[in-house]
């Protein structure tokens, strides 16, 4: 579960002598809302994303409208795009949890992957979020348990424990500190083949846990 | 790992494609009306015999259609922005190093005069400004990801140290270097072996995969695309007739084209019957000349009033499925059966009589090529063991198969027995007759019996005499008819041959080269030879041309009751046309015997090794995965014991090195040449097991 496996490689990709409404264009043909800008042999130059296609209007404001329309038409992507160095950048190699931390803790949508200043690839957070849906395995119909146990050790393995004794198998499994419940611990699973009320039946001989949400999912 | 959250662009979107090349006769249009889209990461197959146009469409992507070439409409768009028309200094931006080629001949797309690390490293230094250490660390990154073995020592040879196999694998590497988001193959494995091919095409399909570059594969071979993609286009004479996935155009093919090239292709089937090749008859149409309607209707056996006046598109015909046929739906329900005459005509037996004198007999043959010592001073001579010890026999009206991969020493053998080359040793008997000497001190009756057909039809024609002339030629010589009827005689063999009195008198360059390799068998049979050597007569041939051929060469066989010796590099084509087949593995046989039993247990594992390679144009066909390592090694110093352990996957202990192996007789005058039991060689699967399914052509009556 590293970034090189979730990332999208070959991503579109432009060159920094594009003009800006090409750009645009062709983002929006193409339906995509990052564009990095490269130069010779895929070095990473810059980026442009949807809010570097929206010109300040104070650039403009001085300009008469035979001004803006040549001013609009000789912008190039190299004008608008954020530049190399200030392009927030991760390396393939990198835990997926990793590359998202990076972009909640700078509220960015978007990571261009590098190795050596060459761009391999791109990550974005919808990637993340399919990342988060495969990791509960979302296109597998089962049962998704949430059960809320003590934060102490060895709870989990007796909940897994239960599990195994009726032969089951876990398709998805997560946790989590429980939000508003100090000292708990929330594990989410999902198993296949078995009814709720087997699920309910099995999970509650456990000790101190106690099933907070159940549902076919 | 689920995909389908990317967004779906594809890497390569071609639509309405046309390309003429101008000649002095005007423009010729060599390309037209070719839509195809790639995914990114996915294998996309185009598939044709020559001189269909796959081929220019590769090199219209890339824009090296040389001076005389243009792209006359339509668009190739490469990751969502068009590569038509525009100047090379934006191509080289748009398309940058993210698109990659590989071509046929490893050789030719690398430098003879510099080391492989530094081939390689020149593109990362150039592309990428990376110092030279580093990229040399790269390179050998790089050399083991594409399974180089010793990839330290690799960078620091030159690239005719390399055997081919490795070669390409030099170039695919290099090709991956920049990380392209295509890759176009254009035959990359043509030029290599079976069991080399096996493991390259073993490499592209794990490279595609780790890499997630799309491929745009081309080639005309049918099994190796089954292999490698998942998609498939079909071309015909500058167009697409058919594409859809592979396993879609290969069990239920909708073009009546793609109908007929399936059944033509020899495959290595469950039974004899069913690697029965039925030609499709005509030629592809010249693309100064194209008919007016359907381009296939001049050869199509469905041809309707509607195909003669109207072109038919390429139309979806079912979900992922696009066919170019006015009654594709129709003819598939229709159905096909082999002509029952046509069945009939090629099983009927011949008459063998095994207790019969053999005609031909080699005992411990021996050729070597002696090489000059690399010492300055002394040193004993060397010599190259190119047929060690071999022996075989032919009885009147058999065909024997040679098969075996190059270097093994086929051709060598049959050049010793015809007298092209000089034996070393051994006795060779033919019709009683002593033949262990050169071409030029044999009887003119002697040579007159034993004749040869060889591979490259262009080489083996004078391109200054008539056809009519050059196949009078042993006519006249041995004077097999008197004086006056050598034209007559000529003409019958034209008709025999199907070409015709029309060719009497133009010269080799008017010809395909199927109907040279015709010309080629006419010359070889007019004086009446009692044996016909034939050396890969077909390996230079396309699929449909290679059916029609092989099937010639079979009636001639019936009609005149030639003996014949066949070599071919592939096991496929030997197996419904050889009463016996010699598995040839560097200079000696390692299994011989009757044609059925070569293909099942028990093998020798070399045999084990060819069948597994053979690709298949059938996706239920299973094979087992049996790799050999490296090339065969050098004949100069063959290995000790039994030859094939440095590579033998079963190799049972020191005894393989050490010991010439015993002959194992399976019965049948099957033998194998093997330490391993033969008790033990008959527990071995089967190599190639089908799964039971639809048979083809009937699978939707």
């Amino acid at each position: 579960m590293l970034v090189k496996d979730y990332m999208t490689r070959h991503p579109l990709m432009a060159a920094p002598d594009m003009s800006l409404v090409e750009a645009q264009r062709f983002m929006g043909q193409n339906n995509i809302r990052h564009l990095p800008v490269v130069g010779d042999g895929k070095r990473l130059l810059g980026l442009v994303t949807r809010q570097s296609l929206l010109i300040d209007p104070g650039r403009l404001g001085s300009l008469n409208v035979w001004e803006i329309a040549g001013v609009l038409s000789g912008l190039k992507v190299k004008d608008v795009m954020i530049k190399a160095p200030n392009v927030i950048t991760v390396s393939q190699d990198i835990t997926i949890e990793e590359a998202a931390r990076v972009m909640v803790e700078r509220r960015i949508g978007c990571l261009p992957v590098v190795q050596d200043d060459v761009l391999v690839g791109i990550i974005t957070e919808v990637d993340l979020l399919a990342h988060l849906m495969e990791m509960m395995a979302t296109r597998h119909p089962g049962i998704r348990v949430t059960v809320r146990m003590p934060d102490v050790r060895g709870e989990l393995a007796k909940l897994v424990a239960a599990i195994a004794a009726q032969g089951w198998g876990i398709l998805a499994c997560g946790g989590v500190a429980a939000p508003k419940a100090a000292g708990k611990w929330d594990a989410v699973l999902k198993m296949r083949d078995v009814t709720r009320e087997e699920v309910i039946a099995a999970l509650s001989q456990v000790e101190g846990h106690e099933i907070i949400d159940i549902r076919d999912a | 790992m689920q995909q389908s959250h990317k967004p779906q662009t594809p890497i390569l979107d071609v639509r309405d494609l046309a390309i003429s090349y101008e000649t002095r006769y005007g423009d010729v249009p060599a390309v037209r009306d070719v839509s195809f889209d790639i995914q990114r990461g996915e294998a996309h197959s185009i598939v044709g015999e020559s001189g269909c146009g796959k081929s220019t469409v590769a090199f219209g992507i890339v824009n090296f259609l040389g001076r005389n070439g243009r792209i006359v409409n339509g668009q190739i768009l490469f990751q969502g922005q068009d590569l038509v028309g525009r100047s090379q200094e934006e191509l080289r931006q748009v398309r940058g190093d993210r698109i990659a080629m590989v071509y046929q001949d490893p050789m030719q797309a690398l430098n003879p005069s510099m080391r492989i690390g530094d081939q390689m490293a020149e593109v990362l230094v150039v592309h990428r400004m990376m110092p030279r250490a580093r990229a040399l660390d790269y390179c050998v990154t790089m050399l083991k990801r594409v399974q180089m073995p010793d990839p330290e020592n690799v960078i620091r040879r030159y690239p005719h140290q390399l055997s081919g196999g490795q070669q390409q694998r030099v170039v695919i590497g290099m090709a991956l270097l920049n990380d392209p988001a295509l890759l176009i193959m254009d035959e990359p494995t043509t030029a290599l072996d079976v069991t080399v091919e096996a493991t390259v095409l073993d490499l592209i399909s794990t490279l595609q995969r780790e890499f997630d570059t799309a491929i745009m594969y081309i080639s005309h071979n049918l099994g190796v695309v089954a292999r490698v993609s998942s998609k498939v286009a079909v071309m015909y004479a500058g167009e697409i007739v058919e594409r859809a996935a592979v396993s879609d155009v290969y069990l239920s093919p909708y073009h009546p084209y793609t109908q007929g090239l399936m059944r033509c292709v020899p495959r290595l089937g469950q039974s004899k019957r069913e690697s029965f090749l039925y030609p499709i008859r005509g030629r592809v149409p010249s693309p100064k000349n194209l008919p007016p309607g359907c381009i296939f209707e001049p050869r199509c056996d469905y041809a309707r009033d509607l195909c003669r006046q109207r072109r038919p598109e390429l139309r979806p015909i079912k979900l992922g499925h696009w066919g170019r046929c006015h009654f594709a739906e129709e003819i598939v329900q229709m159905g096909w059966q082999p002509p029952e005459d046509f069945v009939a005509q090629y099983t009927a037996e011949r008459s063998v009589d095994a207790a019969a004198r053999p005609l031909l007999k080699v005992t411990h043959a021996q050729t070597f090529y002696p090489v000059a010592s690399q010492k300055l001073i002394g040193g004993k001579k060397q010599f190259v063991r190119a047929v060690d010890d071999v022996s075989i026999e032919v009885r009147k009206g058999e065909t024997l198969g040679i098969v075996g991969e190059s270097g093994c020493g086929k051709s060598t053998l049959v050049k010793t027995i015809v007298g092209m080359e000089k034996p070393t040793s051994g006795d060779f008997e033919f019709m009683g007759f002593d033949i262990a000497m050169p071409v030029s001190k044999r009887k003119l009756e002697l040579i007159q019996e034993l004749q040869m057909v060889f591979q490259n039809p262009d080489s083996t024609l004078n391109p200054s005499f008539s056809v009519g002339y050059q196949i009078g030629r042993p006519l006249r010589r041995f004077q097999t008819v008197p004086r006056g009827q050598v034209e007559g005689e000529v003409m019958r063999l034209l008709d025999m041959m199907k070409l015709g009195g029309r060719y009497y008198n133009r010269l080799p360059r008017q010809l395909s080269g199927g109907e040279k390799q015709r010309v080629g068998i006419a010359r070889a049979i007019a004086g009446r030879p009692e044996v016909v050597l034939c050396d890969e007569p077909v390996s230079a041939l396309d699929v449909s041309v290679q059916a029609a051929v092989l099937n010639l060469l079979l009636e001639i066989q019936k009609e005149i009751d030639t003996t014949m010796i066949f070599i071919a590099h592939d096991l496929s084509v030997v197996r419904f046309f050889c009463d016996n087949i010699a598995v040839m593995y560097l200079g000696q046989i390692a299994e011989i015997g009757p044609a059925e039993a070569i293909y099942a247990p028990p093998y020798h594992p070399y045999t084990e090794a060819l069948l597994s390679a053979v690709p298949i144009p059938d996706p239920r066909a299973e094979q087992k995965h049996i790799r050999l390592e490296g090339a065969v090694p050098s004949a100069l110093n063959p290995p000790s014991g039994c030859r094939f352990h440095t590579r033998c996957p079963r190799k049972i202990g020191k005894i393989c090195e050490t010991e010439t192996p015993p002959w194992r007789d399976a019965g049948n005058g099957h033998r194998i040449f093997c330490h391993i039991p033969l008790a033990e060689l008959r527990q071995m699967d089967p190599v190639v097991t089908v799964r039971p399914g639809n048979r083809l052509g009937r699978q939707h009556a």
